[in-house]
């Protein structure tokens, strides 16, 4: 292989890692910009989708209805949750989320177990995808080409929503001043459980995304906290461009570093997290210090 | 402390009327009980909330466990010097966590506790890398240290490391030092301008608590007689943290009684049903929802009707 | 699909399966048993468990064992070493078990055998490969029934020195079963004369495996061997079917099991490895015990299953010959102790409680009005060709 088509491909296989990674620190740096939950459930809700997803394509066989179907029922569980519980923990310090969350991890993964029992399922794509195409000479799968397209797609539409619409402008709005927004007469709660559900929601469909390439698994919720975490970290906690810079950079380490040092690999990721929290302690674009 | 003697009475004469099953148990909940002690110095006494406690705890079973295995230094020694070791290190990581602070601070302590994890996930000839380290032995040595080997030796001598600890945490706490800690907790930018230097003094409680920490973990390998790389993971850290919390932050008791509470609690539903975690979960939320203020926080309400 | 959907459902209804309680009369042989039900190596702990269940079950409507019913004391360790160490301790100290079973991980295993003398339990082990286990950690009190990664290493390398193929790579999991696999199949790669390219390991947890086939594809390997299991091993071969893989390089596997089968579906067709047990396998016995369970749980026994039962059995015929469940007279009565398998004629050795036994070679091919693809059985090695010297994980010849 020449090392143009090396470039061009890792490059490629990084973009595709950076959206599924995209997916899940999205929805967690939404969550905690605006209700400074960090929301240790969120490798569960990933998973949930992963799972949730793999049903849709067992009753309908599309994999396309399992996308429209797995985020809104992924997502509408996270809203019912917040409302049901989170909202009444909101004049507490952050204990409580941690408690609650770290409680909602241990039953859904238990619940899991339970309704799809033990073993890996195989989620099938859909025949469109699952061809290849040569890159320089060199075989590339198209699913993963459709990953990092869904990625970009999901950002910018992530962006224009935050930008240009009336809630995406509540949004922003709420998590740097939300009594005012109060005060101006919307109702705060309805906002934070609308955002509680948007980022399980985009967590949910990075589950139905990931499930063809990696197969829907019980083992899938806590390495998906982890790496959550760390993009986040990375890129500033509350911050939505902080999560895209966070996930390609984490993925491009990932993808350059374990084929350059695949003996550092695990530990290369957190010396950029602590270096870069070092010299930025909120964060590349984060709003706490 | 007519209470806390009572209790040590009680503790102590426990060995005597329990089945050998029982003691293990007992035993592993009072380490269980030093790890979230420690955390709570920090926790509930500065505000600073650590996500990386398990490297404290990680640290000292390493340590002991090396120097069991690759020396003739007796347990006592061995575990104490694993503790002191730990809280040395800590001051390196406390003064660069402390560079920071709020969920930047916590999110420090996650890095380090993970870059230790991957750093001994490597490191074959320290830490055994994936497999850990087996078959760690409870060295003997003169002055009738050979009894602390022994099971109900172990537990005294866990007991002692805990109400030591204790009464070591609780001085600090009630010392003018804990009164500058509560200062920072309440109000640093206040505390700061009363001239004292708040950073110092965070670097010391963290490496005090990564000390008490680091000697749980030192009791920990003796006594499973094995230590791996998952006693350095981050869901052990969320677990002590969750400890602290369940049994009360900024008590001291509350973590023991939150430790003990979530280890046994832990232990008889697994051993009931496989699905423990759905009742576990449960009932962590149900904590928060009615018991916000832990497990101390119940007993003082009952009390105080 | 349905039916291990239905076998985990069993297990759900089966709520609170710690205990198989028996209508004899006699006090109970009990046996403690810390698998992983839950975690990353849940689905193999849960096959482990399926194993001994159904053995406990047909030897106590059989009669027992010396009169005696058999009680399994299932405890979940979640994968996790130290967890196991308590369980077993567990099951020792207040539940009174001299006999264990289970220890779904190589790593759970390192981290009891040093307790076992300390509690005079015996401990038989169905699914553990690493070979220290009978070489440098080798306890008296630890027995192997199973075939074990150096072993299996040992069934490929035989095989494939009998191929056309030349240069080989390695990819395997980041932890001991993975580098001591490699080890061996690296020495055996340079004794038969071919080439080894390299190696690489990804961490446990691995999703991605993009950069790991990269480098299989520029190695310019003929045939790569993986040391792969669980989730990553599911996620790897997709990935490779993602990317053609085999359409350059001939994948060679550890272990070939049904879960990861059904887990990629037709991702798997053309894998070639050595498998520890299979239903296929063509003896009266075998026949038997396949059609047997498919009776009780719709479904045919994947590779922990049958390794289980073996392992039962081998426990059995040692109570049986000792007349004695106490470790100090069963130690030896194992120590001898041969049984006529599902795999045949399997014989313990006393230097180093390995149970010397036969591997197999199977490849996975497409089968007509099956659902998945099937594992079918190339060659197999009989056993004196493929257990190393006795504490030994390499060979000399």
């Amino acid at each position: 292989m020449d090392f143009l088509a090396f470039l061009v491909t890792q490059c490629l296989n990084a973009l595709s890692q950076a959206a599924l990674l995209f997916f899940l620190g999205c929805g967690l740096t939404l969550i905690f910009g605006i209700m400074r939950i960090v929301n240790f459930a969120h490798g569960a809700f990933f998973m949930l989708g992963a799972y949730v997803g793999w049903s849709a394509v067992y009753v309908t066989g599309s994999f396309w209805g399992a996308l429209i179907a797995a985020p809104i029922l992924v997502g509408g569980f996270g809203a019912a949750f917040e409302m049901g519980i989170l909202r009444r923990l909101y004049g507490r310090d952050g204990h409580s989320f941690l408690m609650v969350t770290f409680g909602l991890t241990l039953m859904m993964g238990e619940a899991i177990r339970l309704l799809w029992g033990v073993a890996a399922l195989q989620v099938e794509m859909p025949k469109s995808l699952s061809g290849i195409v040569f890159i320089l000479d060199e075989p590339f799968p198209i699913y993963r080409l459709f990953l990092a397209g869904a990625g970009i797609v999901t950002a910018l539409v992530i962006w224009q929503f935050l930008e240009r619409t009336r809630l995406g402008l509540l949004i922003r709005a709420t998590s740097q001043n939300a009594e005012m927004v109060h005060a101006l007469g919307t109702d705060v709660r309805l906002v934070r459980s609308a955002v509680f559900g948007i980022g399980c929601g985009l967590a949910g469909i990075g589950g139905v995304f990931a499930a063809p390439m990696v197969t829907a698994s019980l083992g899938m919720a806590p390495n998906a906290v982890i790496d959550t975490f760390v993009i986040v970290i990375i890129g500033g906690m509350g911050s939505f461009l902080g999560s895209m810079i966070g996930a390609l950079l984490v993925a491009f380490v990932q993808v350059f570093g374990s084929y350059y040092f695949p003996d550092f690999a695990l530990a290369f990721m957190y010396l950029i997290m602590l270096t870069i929290l070092v010299v930025r302690p909120g964060g590349l674009l984060g709003k706490e210090a | 402390m007519r209470m806390t003697l009572a209790v040590a009475v009680l503790l102590a004469l426990l060995p005597l009327g329990l089945p050998p099953y029982a003691m293990t148990l007992l035993t592993e909940a009072l380490i269980m009980a030093l790890f979230a002690m420690s955390l709570d110095l920090m926790v509930g006494y500065a505000r600073l909330i650590s996500f990386g406690h398990a490297a404290a705890y990680g640290l000292g079973a390493y340590t002991c466990g090396n120097i069991l295995l690759h020396t003739d230094i007796p347990l006592p020694f061995a575990v104490l010097i694993a503790g002191v070791f730990s809280g040395i290190v800590a001051i390196g990581v406390a003064w660069v966590c402390t560079l920071a602070t709020g969920v930047s601070f916590s999110m420090l302590t996650l890095a380090f506790a993970q870059l230790l994890y991957a750093v001994a996930f490597k490191w074959t000839s320290v830490t055994g890398a994936s497999d850990g380290l087996a078959g760690i032995p409870r060295t003997k040595g003169p002055f009738g240290t050979a009894f602390f080997g022994t099971k109900m030796g172990f537990y005294y001598l866990t007991m002692a490391c805990l109400f030591g600890s204790f009464l070591f945490a609780r001085a600090v706490v009630r010392s003018p030092f804990g009164a500058v800690l509560r200062g920072i907790r309440e109000n640093e930018a206040k505390t700061l301008s009363l001239g004292y230097n708040t950073r110092l003094y965070k670097i010391a409680v963290v490496a005090m608590s990564y000390m008490l920490g680091g000697l749980a973990g030192a009791l920990y390998a003796p006594f499973a007689g094995f230590a791996n790389t998952e006693l350095l993971f981050w869901l052990l850290s969320g677990q002590v943290l969750i400890m602290v919390i369940v049994g009360g932050t900024g008590t001291l008791v509350g973590p023991i009684l939150g430790a003990v509470f979530f280890l046994l609690v832990q232990q008889q539903l697994s051993t009931y049903t496989d699905s423990w975690a759905l009742v576990f979960g449960a009932i962590f939320i149900l904590f928060v929802l009615f018991a916000p203020e832990g497990i101390l926080g119940l007993a003082r309400r009952r009390r105080a009707h | 699909m349905a039916g291990l959907r239905r076998r985990t459902l069993l297990t759900a209804a089966a709520a609170s399966p710690v205990v198989l309680r028996h209508a004899l009369g006699e006090t109970p042989i009990k046996i403690g048993m810390p698998v992983a039900l839950t975690g990353p190596a849940g689905e193999i702990g849960t096959q482990m468990r399926h194993g001994a269940e159904f053995w406990a079950k047909e030897t106590n409507a059989a009669g027992g064992i010396l009169g005696r019913p058999i009680e399994l004391i299932v405890q979940d360790t979640t994968g996790d070493p130290a967890t196991c160490v308590r369980k077993a301790q567990d099951v020792v100290e207040r539940d009174g078990c001299k006999l264990l079973f289970g220890m779904t991980l190589s790593s759970e295993a390192l981290a009891v055998v040093p307790k076992l003398a300390e509690w005079n339990a015996i401990f038989m082990s169905s699914d553990n490969g690493d070979g220290r286990l009978t070489g440098s950690s080798f306890v008296p009190n630890f027995f192997r029934a199973n075939i074990s990664g150096p072993m299996e290493t040992r069934v490929i390398s035989l095989w494939l020195r009998e191929g056309k193929l030349g240069k080989f790579f390695a990819l395997g999991m980041d932890y001991a079963w993975g580098h001591n696999s490699i080890g061996v199949f690296q020495d055996e790669v340079k004794r038969a004369g071919k080439t080894f390219v390299g190696d690489v390991y990804s961490p446990i947890g691995t999703k991605d495996f993009s950069t790991y086939i990269t480098k299989i594809r520029q190695s310019g390997a003929e045939g790569c061997f993986l040391v792969l299991q669980g989730d990553d091993n599911a996620a790897f071969l997709s990935q490779a079917r993602d990317y053609r893989l085999q359409d350059k390089v001939q994948l060679i596997t550890s272990i070939v099991d049904l879960n990861s089968i059904h887990a990629v579906g037709d991702a798997a067709i053309g894998l070639a490895g050595s498998t520890r047990y299979v239903a296929t396998i063509d003896n009266p016995k075998n026949n038997a015990f396949v059609a047997a369970w498919q009776r009780e749980y719709n479904a045919l026994p994947d590779v922990f299953e049958g390794e289980q039962y073996q392992a039962c059995k081998m426990l059995q015929a040692g109570i049986e010959e000792a007349k004695s469940i106490d470790a100090d007279k069963l130690r030896p009565a194992l120590e001898t102790a041969k049984i006529d398998s599902i795999k045949g004629p399997v014989a313990m050795r006393a230097c180093d409680h390995q149970a010397v036994q036969g591997g197999y070679i199977v490849k996975v091919v497409k089968k007509d009005g099956a659902k998945f693809p099937v594992p079918e059985i190339v060659t197999t090695f009989p056993g004196d060709q493929v257990t190393p010297a006795c504490r030994q994980m390499t060979f000399d010849s």
